[in-house]
């Protein structure tokens, strides 16, 4: 899109595709792993018909709620592999700033006279991007031998308590994830949406990257 | 009315009728397997042998050997794992006489009831990703008649009755032959409907689990980790929602507004 009057890029494309892929891929499998998990959300089942073809295998409902249940592991697989190209670099480490930062927690619970400056991410944000990383590893390697059991019982059957593991983690940050993103932090989700913010939005919330991107040492 | 089907294990000559006579009824395929210098044959429970007669074979202080024989087949707890694990409701079942039983035309093949069992009983037939086990003949005990291997056993290992009567006949027995004979089912997971009549101590017999309960990841995932999981969801969104009353959301110093 063209560039806004006023306003400061602060994602790229790759970036926002990125994110909604792993987001959207991430909430189908909650969607799908709830109907799983709980008998009482069984009417999540009825919604999914027969696959074409393989109509004696997934005949409909649960079957073909597990079916994309797993290949969309596969796409949430995938999709943080690209997460790590587009954020890697920028979450992965913590620096001084984000030292300081942890002790007054952001200015998010009290009230903090000068919050540590922040560049593309926060310290919050890093964490959480390590905590995803974790479980991302954890949900997978779970995962997959729940779909190929090739292992004996008295070891399979550990990995589904891992996996609820992950849905309890996964499922606290989603929600703190959608608050910080939207009503949390006003002017946040265009980061995701269209990608332009108020030079305002940047100079809270991305300072140091702001210097970065004027001093042409980044690009975003 | 609840029911039980009592091994006495000390008079089975390992004819195998029940084993035959399960296939016969449940309409299974033989396999195609090899000689492996034993007459125990599938060598395990798989999902078209619901119902195996195990050989055991124990060497002898004298240089002779003892040969165990044991019918191995879902014993039908009542606290029962697989069904417990199952996602769709209704596709493990328990009939009010004990027997507990897949329904394979909801089963989705997500092997958890495999992976639950703590007699590992459960088999994937991998053509049509479905689980099998033995289900008590719930098809005939329904109907009055008694299980298709309690049937056909000619010496009277396995016999089929009220669960009360059978228990007690199962401790007679083992009374009578003393020794190290024990009874073996009645008291695990809430009492199977299967029991034995073991002439021999438990860890004697192949694949027999001496201590059999729910697996403590079946408790953990089911009972402990999952409702944590409901709380945490829930309780982020009570927080995060009293985060705005309380402490309102975090906004630009300068020329922003709310929509960015």
């Amino acid at each position: 899109m063209a560039k806004p009057k006023n306003l400061i890029q602060a994602s790229t494309a790759f970036e926002r595709v990125v994110h909604w892929v792993l987001g959207g891929s991430c909430l189908f499998l909650f969607l799908t792993g709830f109907g799983l998990m709980f008998h009482s959300l069984s009417f999540i089942s009825r919604v999914f018909p027969a696959v074409p073809l393989f109509s004696d295998l997934y005949p409909g409902g649960y079957s073909t709620m597990k079916l994309l249940h797993n290949l969309d592991g596969i796409v949430f697989g995938i999709a943080f592999l690209f997460a790590l190209v587009a954020w890697g670099k920028d979450t992965l480490f913590f620096d001084e700033d984000d030292k300081k930062w942890f002790r007054v927690l952001g200015g998010y619970l009290w009230e903090v006279e000068k919050v540590p400056e922040a560049g593309k991410f926060n310290a919050g944000q890093k964490a959480f991007f390590m905590v995803l990383f974790l479980f991302w590893f954890v949900m997978l390697a779970t995962g997959i031998f729940m779909w190929f059991p090739i292992f004996p019982p008295t070891l399979i059957r550990w990995l589904y308590p891992l996996h609820v593991l992950g849905v309890l983690v996964l499922g606290a940050f989603l929600v703190i994830h959608f608050y910080l993103g939207t009503y949390g932090n006003p002017g946040t989700f265009q980061v995701m949406g269209h990608g332009y913010v108020t030079k305002g939005w940047v100079k809270k919330h991305r300072p140091k990257w702001l210097r970065d991107v004027e001093a042409s040492r980044r690009s975003i | 009315m609840e029911k039980v089907m009592l091994i006495d294990v000390s008079k089975c000559t390992a004819c195998r009728a029940c084993q035959i006579a399960c296939k016969q009824w449940n309409q299974l395929p033989a396999e195609l397997t090899r000689q492996r210098g034993t007459h125990q044959n599938p060598p395990d429970l798989t999902w078209s042998t619901y119902n195996l007669i195990r050989f055991t074979e124990i060497p002898t202080k004298d240089g002779g050997v003892r040969w165990l024989f044991r019918r191995d087949a879902c014993l039908h707890c009542t606290d029962a794992g697989c069904k417990r694990a199952c996602p769709v409701p209704g596709c493990i079942f328990r009939t009010e006489e004990g027997a507990v039983v897949i329904d394979q035309n909801l089963c989705i093949g997500c092997k958890m009831c495999v992976n639950a069992c703590p007699f590992e009983v459960p088999r994937i037939n991998p053509e049509t990703n479905k689980a099998y086990k033995c289900h008590l003949c719930w098809n005939r005990i329904s109907q009055g008649l008694i299980p298709a291997c309690a049937k056909a056993c000619a010496m009277g290992t396995i016999t089929f009755g009220n669960k009360d009567v059978m228990i007690a006949r199962a401790h007679a027995r083992a009374k009578a032959l003393g020794g190290d004979a024990t009874v073996y089912g009645d008291k695990y997971v809430d009492g199977t409907h299967v029991i034995y009549v073991l002439p021999e101590k438990v860890r004697m017999y192949e694949r027999m689990v001496a201590n059999p309960s729910i697996p403590i990841s079946l408790i953990l995932w089911k009972d402990v980790l999952k409702p944590l999981s409901v709380l945490a969801i829930g309780a982020t969104l009570v927080g995060t929602f009293f985060h705005y009353v309380i402490k309102g959301p975090k906004r630009p110093e300068e020329g922003g507004n709310d929509h960015g």
